[in-house]
């Protein structure tokens, strides 16, 4: 039998895997790094340590970035600078501690050392000024969307040092959500003006220092976006939604990146879940996916699910059609 | 081209910094006030198409809205009474529990721009605040609610049943986001159901004519 690492790799190479990957099983996400986010706990505000507050009111599903007009951190894109101010990413050896012993406790023949990296640069976008004046911001400011963007990329860039310097990842899973259900927030033209470059950066950065594998989650339609992912250096498409079609974007593309997703959280992941949807789910999306280039997985940003139970019976059923299918 | 024609074309274009300056040209020229709305209408319409049809994506429609508003900014002394919402009221919100609003943004403001006078309640809005701003509110035609979470889809059908419940009249409901499909739509009782912005505002102004 392959390790998870091996299976993986013959999976993404257009090899023999001898079974599905499932969902997150390759990764081994180090939690404990200690650059960490500043984010409330229900029923808290709390400004994060870019200046945003978030607010988690009680009886909701999460937090929220607040963009009134006493809150909003970007007041004016003009003068973007007087607001944005990068958090310092330098911390004392000993609190890396907790996190070097998590990372050398990983068997790396078996699983990725993997950092998480979260939000990303068109995420903090609208956190800092919120959704509409980011997207008009792109055709009014482009000159200070570039210079804003850059500066992000900047600070990922030292973000990256640090974890390459003290953990040595395997892989990094990196969000940045970039579009709705049924299509991109941005048009593919727009996207490739402001993001290739600047994520050209970042991912060549990680992947010249030791970085082997790079997943970007977007939990959305992006299929237009495939192309730029593949020049970007992402290996693995995570969150690809049904909506993208993904069977015909193994076809098109398998081989140059791999799809993992395809099993939309909104339609298994929900209150009134059950074993038989989740079953008939994972089979749709297996059979017709395939065994190659692609790895099924709830489309959910981390190896978990919104209601108790669901990522667990859907491992098992991923396990159950590997049985059948390999 | 004529005046009116390029106002069409700076809307579509977006061309937040050219429409007030083309709209006070053609009513210079003597084109009436009422004609020039009816083509930023028309033109935010084909905005709204396109982005039915994937042609074009959120930051077009929104600088396409912020341009006719604009316009509208010019033509408003003009405009006897409220001629530029000539449609009536529409009441909109996302449903309790969910503090998404992009969605229902884009929606406001092509209902808006097709001829709708908006009442925006924000996000996290009870069954009872949709009752209450149909009371509060003159000439409501249209109530919409919007849900973008699965976990509030309960909330959606609680807005339309507390306002269908209401003993109120005189508007219609409808809803949409991305979880909410047709057939859900008609489960909970709703007038009317759209994909999109786009198809949301032609769907508004089908259900308030009919
Ligand atoms: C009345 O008639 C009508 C007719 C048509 C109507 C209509 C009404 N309303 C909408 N339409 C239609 O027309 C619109 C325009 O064409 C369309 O509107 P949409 O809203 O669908 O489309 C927009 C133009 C673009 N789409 C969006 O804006 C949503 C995009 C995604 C990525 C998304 C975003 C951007 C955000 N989010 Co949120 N977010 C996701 C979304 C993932 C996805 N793939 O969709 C989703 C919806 N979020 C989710 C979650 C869980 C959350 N989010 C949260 C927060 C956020 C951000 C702040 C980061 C941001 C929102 C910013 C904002 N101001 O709204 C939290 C929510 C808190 C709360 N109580 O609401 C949080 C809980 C996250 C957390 N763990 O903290 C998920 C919901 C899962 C579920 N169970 O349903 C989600 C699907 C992502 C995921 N896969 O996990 C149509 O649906």
């Amino acid at each position: 039998m392959l390790t998870k690492r091996q299976n993986l790799m013959e999976t993404m190479k257009g090899g023999k895997p001898d079974r599905f990957v499932n969902q997150y099983e390759f990764m081994q996400m180090i939690m404990s790094v200690p650059i960490t986010r500043v984010r409330p706990a229900i029923g808290e505000e709390k400004v994060n340590e870019w200046g945003v507050t978030f607010r988690w009111p009680e009886g909701q599903l999460g937090g929220f970035p607040v963009h009134d007009e006493e809150h909003i951190l970007i007041k004016d894109i003009e003068n973007w600078k007087d607001y944005v101010k990068a958090p310092s990413v330098k911390r004392p050896e000993e609190d890396w501690v907790p996190a070097i012993e998590a990372a050398n406790a990983v068997d790396r023949n078996d699983q990725f050392v993997t950092c998480f990296v979260a939000p990303g640069l068109f995420e903090q976008t609208h956190h800092f000024m919120r959704m509409e004046n980011a997207l008009t911001a792109f055709y009014e400011y482009p000159d200070e969307m570039h210079e804003l963007i850059d500066y992000l990329v900047e600070y990922e860039l030292t973000y990256a040092k640090e974890l390459i310097d003290h953990i040595h990842p395997d892989c990094i899973f990196h969000h940045d959500d970039w579009g709705g259900q049924i299509s991109t927030f941005l048009s593919p033209k727009m996207f490739e003006e402001f993001f290739l470059e600047p994520y050209k950066k970042i991912y060549g950065y990680y992947k010249a220092n030791g970085v082997e594998l790079i997943v970007h989650h977007s939990d959305s339609y992006a299929a237009t976006l495939v192309p730029y992912m593949i020049e970007m250096g992402i290996d693995i498409w995570q969150g690809v939604m049904t909506s993208n079609h993904t069977p015909e974007l193994i076809k098109k593309y398998g081989g140059k990146i791999t799809f993992m997703g395809d099993l939309d959280s909104g339609v298994i992941d929900f209150p009134a879940w059950n074993s038989e949807i989740i079953a008939k789910e994972v089979e749709r999306a297996c059979k017709t996916c395939g065994k190659l280039y692609f790895i099924p997985c709830l489309t959910q940003g981390l190896g978990i699910s919104s209601f108790p139970g669901v990522y667990e019976e859907t491992s098992a059923a991923i396990d159950r059609m590997s049985k059948e299918l390999f | 081209m004529s005046k009116i024609a390029e106002v069409k074309a700076k809307v579509e274009a977006g061309k937040t910094k050219l429409v007030a300056g083309l709209v006070q040209e053609a009513l210079d020229e003597g084109d009436k006030a009422e004609d020039i709305l009816q083509a930023m209408v028309d033109s935010m319409g084909v905005v709204g198409d396109k982005f039915s049809t994937g042609e074009i994506f959120v930051p077009e429609m929104l600088i396409a809205a912020k341009a006719m508003a604009k316009g509208v900014e010019v033509l408003k002394p003009l405009m006897a009474g409220d001629s530029a919402s000539s449609l009536g009221t529409c009441v909109i919100g996302t449903v309790a529990g969910d503090l998404h609003d992009i969605g229902k943004n884009l929606v406001s403001m092509m209902i808006e721009s097709a001829g709708f006078k908006i009442v925006d309640l924000g996000v996290d809005v009870p069954a009872q605040k949709f009752v209450d701003a149909v009371k509060e509110n003159d000439n409501v035609t249209l109530v919409a609610c919007s849900g973008l979470l699965t976990t509030t889809m309960p909330a959606l059908k609680e807005a339309v049943q507390t306002l269908k419940a209401s003993g109120l009249t005189g508007f219609k409901v409808i809803v949409g986001g991305a979880p909410v499909t047709p057939e859900y739509a008609v489960e909970v009782g709703a007038d009317g159901y759209a994909p999109d912005a786009g198809s949301a505002a032609v769907k508004a102004k089908e259900l308030v004519t009919a």
